[in-house]
């Protein structure tokens, strides 16, 4: 996984609780990184999940809470990581329908080897999407949440829900974006 | 907010290690960067080298596409060689190129002996080229699969930068010559990639040479086959025209009947008039003798001497020989007229032309075919239209189907001639009473040399001769015939436009 995501992990965790309870997350996490994270790195997608999972455990919060918090709070964060024409788009609808075929060729050209989820839109009305979110990394809470901190940015309110969900012993995650 | 020692030693604690992190991955994000910038300068080095290399594909593929278009032209072999010689030495940067031609491991001497030299063009210069061809192993006369390079020694050249390889090759020229290429060049050898691009345009090389001289062949016998065109045309009017007079031969004897009888009473006429003249000399002389010694004549003995010789009869008969004679001489002057314009071979321009006139005059020729027991029915008339056709071959055709029918009846019958006038054209049809052809006979009617007639009577071309003018004519025969009833050719002629 990209390292922004694990230096913005951490940002998150210390603007939430800590620089002390980050030090000791690494502790306990006995990461092969140690916890020094970079930008322009790649580290192995387990630190995250390792991370996460003590998160989750000292905290008495559920998995599906701290990936949405996370989603939510870090969209804002990649956005402003984000090439210009990013900046804008004004509709959830819209920016979600470009996160293929525009963010993500951009984060390609940087970074050619990226694994990046794929949305398949499903239907579309003017105040309801449904698209497949896939991704082997099954990451469809910290989707939900960056699709509200997306919400946040144009200012719109939605709902986000999922009627498929992998984690619920579904085949597929599928995710449900109503403006309200 | 004031923190114990412990506190503030654990706090010293954790910011210490956080700075830590934040000094190894300022660290590796450095070393990150410089592995980026190593990249990014080997990815320019590579690019720069698949530059480097796709200019010179591009070099490549523009000289092997020039060769292509110069090969695959159509300007003549050697200007064409040429060319190649001349985009050759620019492709290899070479100092000089040339072509040469050898036969029999000899080298031909050339018109002008000029040498292709690098930023002047073809340019003479007989010490470069004597220097190749020293050089080239112009003896063991064999073609070479690939071009050759060697290493050379040309300090008697006084080149201001040393000439250090040949490379050259040769391919089949004409006959047993050999054309051969080379070029003297300031590299020690011919590279390799360079010589992978020269074998493919030799390649195109030898086949545009072969198929230039494919050409020049087939050009010759074109030129060949138009010289057996003209002489089997000049033979085929040839045999028109020999047939024609064979037919002639065949009719010689009716003609000459024909001839013979006028002239047999004009000569007899002339013996009678002869003989009147003969009287009316005497006469003359009697009135003469009377007027000497009687010095007078009367009447009535000038009626006595009339009545003596028969004046009257003389006189009225003499007109009539005369006129005979004439009438005679007439028919005579017709007939050799009709035989004259037959026999005549003329050209074979195609005009417009009265049917009916061909008709009569064949009919003239032909007619004495046709005895007392014949009876000729020719319906046709002024008002037939013309065709498009010469007169003389027309003729020809119809005086051959007129022997022909005569001869289909021996023992007398109706020859018929008619025509009908449709939308396409004129149909003329010929009919005998006469002994008339089975199919067998009717299939190979037109077949040059097939005859029914016994040995000595015809040619057998007669109708396939025929046939031949009237497909000239654009005319469609065909043939209706029942044994022992009659055959009735139609013959189809397209109107004018």
């Amino acid at each position: 996984m990209k390292g922004i995501v694990f230096v913005k992990f951490n940002e998150f965790v210390e603007e939430l609780w800590g620089e002390e309870f980050w030090d000791t997350l690494l502790d306990e996490a006995q990461l092969s990184s140690e916890g020094i994270y970079t930008t322009v790195g790649t580290y192995d997608d387990e630190e995250l999940f390792t991370l996460i999972g003590l998160v989750v455990e000292q905290k008495n919060i559920s998995p599906k809470d701290a990936q949405f918090a996370f989603g939510k709070w870090v969209f804002k964060e990649l956005l402003n990581a984000a090439p210009a024409g990013a900046h804008n788009f004004k509709d959830v609808f819209e920016f979600l329908h470009a996160v293929q075929d525009f963010i993500h060729v951009e984060v390609k050209k940087l970074n050619p080897d990226a694994l990046l989820p794929e949305f398949e839109f499903l239907s579309e009305t003017p105040n309801t999407l449904t698209f497949l979110y896939q991704s082997p990394r099954n990451l469809c809470y910290f989707c939900e949440g960056i699709v509200h901190g997306l919400a946040e940015h144009t200012g719109q309110t939605v709902e986000v829900s999922q009627t498929e969900c992998q984690h619920q012993g579904d085949s597929r995650c599928v995710m449900e974006v109503v403006k309200v | 907010m004031t923190l114990s020692k412990e506190e503030l030693e654990k706090r010293v604690s954790v910011l210490e290690r956080k700075a830590l992190r934040e000094k190894k991955a300022r660290q590796l994000a450095e070393n990150q960067l410089e592995k980026y910038s190593l990249d990014i300068y080997e990815a320019n080095q590579s690019l720069k080298a698949a530059l480097a290399g796709s200019e010179q594909k591009q070099l490549e593929l523009e000289y092997l596409a020039h060769t292509s278009s110069a090969v695959a032209s159509e300007i003549p072999l050697r200007e064409m060689v040429s060319n190649i010689v001349d985009l050759t030495g620019e492709f290899c940067c070479a100092r000089y190129g040339l072509f040469v031609i050898s036969e029999e491991g000899q080298w031909l001497t050339e018109k002008t002996p000029k040498v292709w030299i690098s930023e002047q063009g073809w340019q003479e210069n007989n010490a470069i080229k004597e220097f190749v061809t020293d050089l080239l192993p112009v003896s063991n006369n064999d073609l070479l699969a690939s071009w050759r390079s060697a290493e050379i020694k040309n300090n008697e050249l006084n080149e201001s930068a040393p000439l250090n390889s040949i490379f050259y090759t040769n391919v089949a020229w004409s006959g047993k010559k050999i054309g051969w290429l080379a070029f003297l060049s300031q590299e020690a050898e011919l590279n390799q990639d360079l010589e992978v691009i020269l074998n493919t345009s030799k390649e195109h090389l030898v086949s545009g040479v072969r198929r230039r001289l494919t050409d020049i062949r087939i050009l010759q016998r074109n030129v060949q086959l138009q010289d057996s065109i003209s002489s089997l045309e000049k033979a085929r009017r040839q045999l028109i025209q020999s047939e024609k007079m064979a037919s002639l031969g065949q009719l010689a004897a009716g003609v000459a009947h024909e001839i013979n009888n006028p002239i047999a009473f004009i000569r007899s006429n002339l013996e009678v008039l002869q003989d009147y003249l003969h009287d009316y000399k005497k006469l003359t002389s009697e009135v003469q003798t009377n007027l000497t010694e009687q010095t007078t004549l009367d009447t009535s003995q000038f009626s006595e001497m009339c009545k003596k010789i028969d004046l009257d009869y003389i006189e009225e008969d003499s007109e009539d020989l005369l006129k005979s004679n004439i009438e005679g001489l007439d028919r005579v002057k017709e007939i050799v007229d009709n035989l004259k314009g037959f026999s005549h071979a003329g050209d074979e321009a195609l005009v417009a032309t009265s049917l009916n006139n061909c008709i009569q005059s064949a009919l003239k020729i032909a007619g004495n075919m046709f005895k007392y027991e014949h009876k000729v029915i020719n319906n046709i008339s002024a008002e037939c239209p013309p065709v498009l056709g010469n007169s003389g071959q027309l003729q020809q055709v119809f005086v051959n189907l007129f022997v022909n029918a005569a001869h289909a009846m021996e023992k007398g019958g109706v020859l018929t001639i008619d025509y009908t006038h449709i939308k396409e054209g004129v149909v003329l049809h010929i009919q005998d009473t006469g002994c008339g052809m089975d199919k067998e006979t009717v299939n190979q009617l037109f077949t040059p040399f097939f005859t029914t007639k016994p040995v000595g009577i015809g040619t057998g071309l007669g109708l396939s001769v025929s046939y031949a003018i009237l497909e000239a004519h654009g005319a469609q025969v065909s043939v209706d015939s029942q044994l022992n009833l009659g055959t009735t050719f139609h013959i189809k002629f397209p109107t004018i436009d």
